[in-house]
């Protein structure tokens, strides 16, 4: 049993999918490899937005999604046209304490069972995905298959 | 000449500078084991994501790594390929990453190390930086994973799986294709596990053997998803309006739960429904940890409740769950006022009775002053009372009686009062038989004033007068007369006394004399003079006409003073 801070503070844990891979950072990128002893995994932070009634319902949880340190965040942006996932330097919680959702950084959060997936709310439809052999980065995909995987298992850590 | 060969040198050391030149953008650490394949990808995405050509090198050489395919060490796409690894690759190796206008590099530093595993001894290490780790999540069907990364060129096949050195048998697994899947996973599952692979490069076979470290995670709770809001359950809450009020929700959620939690009134968040005053504010949530729950709090603050408070729902939310309390005004408890009514009378009862107890005397007298008037009763008496006491006999004049008598008692009770008092030996005819007077005169009087002396002096006089007797006999037996008992001074012994007197004493009491024996000094208000009033006929008579020439104050008016200068005239 431990008792939580009463300060308000983003969720932590890491990330792991059905094929056992991890996710690491590698520069400002952040990729998904089989986990070993030698390769740390990133702590992910979560945070529910607070303006949840202004978002779709009943697609998940809006969550930001970042990095427990350094203080990265995820969004989502066009790139040519292309939904395209980013990491950049970005505070989670000057995000959580917008009066407005900030919908580029937001994930809808839908678990079952055990596992998660994170849909951008920018772009519905678009799921965080990595690639089924690792050593990929970690990208968004509207083809739900077998050449990527969309389902995480999400483990917070005390 | 000279500048064809510096040209064909400078033209060599070309991508040496280059190489050199291009900034390292990962340090990596590898530790495959000795004899076994081993490859590496040269990749960074985004940057290898598009077209770029990739060079390997081992350092400090120059010399990019072959990419003969028959080479044990050679190049294949992006990849360096290791066929198999030898201790004397130990080494720094290098990737360089050129597009049109950019280059980087990657630094990989490989330590070659023996692998002992099954039968051999593994005490130097307990874990490799190459050992997988991956998890198993206990009651649930998972699986394992073999990671064989390989280029396209190496063909791999026939994986055996291994726990503690025994292959692996039984209904809960099956091996497919990289995957040992695992039905129903229990604690046993954690250990140590290997995947071991065939594989086939350009005709030649080789074996790849992965160790993997299992974990295997604790069992989940019951798999619900649904926040469970155990407080508030759309209750009523009763307040008293302009009160401080502080409200918990609690909720019990998993612990990979990423709902919001919050309290909303109209729909709306309350710190954002009340910015203004801030009467209204959403707490701070906490939580507590267990096994396989959280369980939060967050509280919402009322600084004052209002009357528009009454009847709205404040509706705590949990992801999809939400829970609402309102706010009602308490009820009166009527048994409460009923019970309080009763004791109240009660007490104001006990108390009138305390008071009346205590102020017996002068709310008598008051009420006699104020209700009653001046004028006499027709009941065929003549006098207010018979003044009985000791005589003095012979030698032994009894100076204290007879001042009280024939002095105070007319003082006070006749001038003061304006009483009629029968007093023998003063108001007898001469002549008269002393029975007959007593006889006939007590007759005529409403009360019976016995004065008592102590005991030395009285004794002998009450028991030899025979018209004391009479007096007492009359006045107990025929008239049912009430007696006045006055004690000279404190009797301590009543047992020596004529029983007539003992049961008077009994009945009615008796007062206490108290004060000097100086008439100027006596006033119908002292606490003394009240007593022997109260016992006296509640009836005033208008004072005989000489004493009715004097100015005087009436003694039953509460305002007044006595003067005590005014002279005395007895009739």
């Amino acid at each position: 049993m431990q008792r939580g801070l009463s300060v308000i503070r983003p969720i932590v844990g890491n990330i792991q999918d059905n094929n056992h891979l991890v996710w690491v950072l590698q520069g400002q990128t952040l990729i998904s490899v089989p986990g070993k002893h030698g390769k740390v995994p990133v702590t992910i932070a979560l945070i529910p937005c607070k303006h949840p009634e202004a978002l779709e319902k009943d697609r998940g949880n809006p969550v930001y999604l970042g990095l427990k340190e350094p203080q990265f965040c995820l969004l989502c942006t066009k790139v040519e046209d292309q939904p395209t996932l980013k990491l950049t330097e970005q505070n989670i919680m000057d995000l959580y304490n917008q009066a407005e959702p900030v919908k580029p950084f937001l994930f809808y959060h839908n678990q079952s069972g055990t596992t998660s997936t994170f849909e951008s709310v920018a772009f519905p439809g678009w799921f965080i995905a990595v690639c089924s052999k690792g050593d990929c980065s970690l990208i968004l995909t509207q083809e739900l298959g077998q050449a990527y995987t969309t389902d995480f298992k999400f483990t917070v850590l005390a | 000449m000279l500048s064809l060969l510096l040209c064909g040198v400078s033209i060599a050391l070309l991508p040496v500078i280059r190489a050199d030149e291009c900034d390292i953008i990962s340090v990596q650490d590898e530790t495959p084991a000795v004899g076994q394949p081993f490859a590496f990808n040269c990749t960074y995405p985004p940057l290898t994501s598009g077209k770029v050509y990739v060079t390997w090198y081992k350092y400090p050489s120059n010399i990019p790594v072959s990419k003969n395919t028959q080479s044990r060490i050679h190049q294949d796409q992006n990849w360096i390929l290791f066929l198999p690894l030898a201790w004397e690759d130990s080494g720094i190796y290098q990737c360089v990453i050129n597009n049109t206008d950019t280059c980087h590099r990657i630094h990989v530093n490989l330590t070659v190390f023996k692998k002992y595993w099954c039968g051999a001894s593994r005490n130097s290490r307990p874990y490799s930086l190459d050992e997988y780790q991956q998890i198993l999540h206990v009651g649930k069907d998972d699986s394992l994973t073999c990671h064989l990364n390989f280029p396209k060129s190496c063909v791999l096949d026939s994986i055996k799986w291994y726990k503690d050195c025994k292959e692996i048998e039984g209904e809960r697994f099956a091996s497919w294709g990289i995957k040992l899947s695992v039905n129903n996973v229990s604690a046993e599952d954690r250990g140590n596990y290997a995947c071991q692979a065939r594989l086939t490069h350009t005709g030649k076979q080789y074996t790849v053997l992965n160790s993997i470290t299992v974990n295997v995670t604790e069992k989940v709770g019951n798999g619900r998803r649904i926040p469970k809001i155990i407080y508030p359950k759309n209750n009523s809450i009763e307040v008293q309006l302009g009160s401080t009020l502080i409200v918990d929700c609690n909720i019990t959620d998993t612990r990979e739960n990423t709902n919001l939690r919050c309290w909303r009134v109209n729909d709306t968040l309350v710190d954002i429904y009340y910015s203004d005053s801030k009467r209204i504010q959403e707490g701070i949530e906490s939580h507590i940890s267990f096994q396989d729950h959280n369980f939060y709090t967050v509280n919402i603050t009322f600084l004052e409740v209002k009357m528009e408070d009454y009847g709205h729902p404040f509706m705590c939310h949990a992801g999809v769950s939400a829970a609402y309390f309102t706010l009602k005004l308490p009820v009166p408890d009527f048994r409460a006022y009923l019970i309080g009514g009763l004791l109240a009378l009660t007490g104001a009862a006990v108390s009138a009775v305390c008071i009346y107890s205590i102020f017996k005397i002068d709310i008598v007298l008051w009420y006699r002053s104020a209700f009653h008037s001046t004028g006499s009763i027709e009941d065929g008496k003549l006098y207010d009372a018979y003044v009985l006491y000791p005589k003095p006999q012979g030698e032994r004049p009894s100076h204290d009686v007879d001042t009280l008598v024939l002095k105070i008692l007319p003082e006070v009770l006749e001038r003061q009062c304006g009483y009629r008092l029968f007093i023998f030996g003063r108001d007898e005819f001469p002549g008269q038989a002393v029975a007959n007077v007593i006889d006939d005169n007590i007759k005529l009087c409403r009360r019976l004033i016995i004065i008592i002396v102590p005991e030395s002096l009285s004794l002998d006089l009450l028991k030899n007068m025979s018209e004391e007797q009479i007096a007492v006999y009359n006045a107990l037996i025929q008239d049912g007369m009430k007696v006045i008992l006055i004690e000279l001074e404190k009797v301590k012994d009543y047992t020596a006394m004529p029983e007539s007197i003992q049961y008077i004493r009994q009945k009615h009491g008796a007062i206490q004399w108290s004060g000097d024996f100086t008439e100027q000094s006596q006033c119908a208000k002292t606490k003394f003079w009240k007593k022997v009033r109260y016992h006296m006929p509640p009836k005033r008579y208008p004072p005989s006409s000489s004493v009715q020439l004097l100015k005087h104050t009436p003694c039953d008016l509460t305002a007044g003073k006595w003067e005590a200068s005014v002279g005395f005239i007895t009739p």
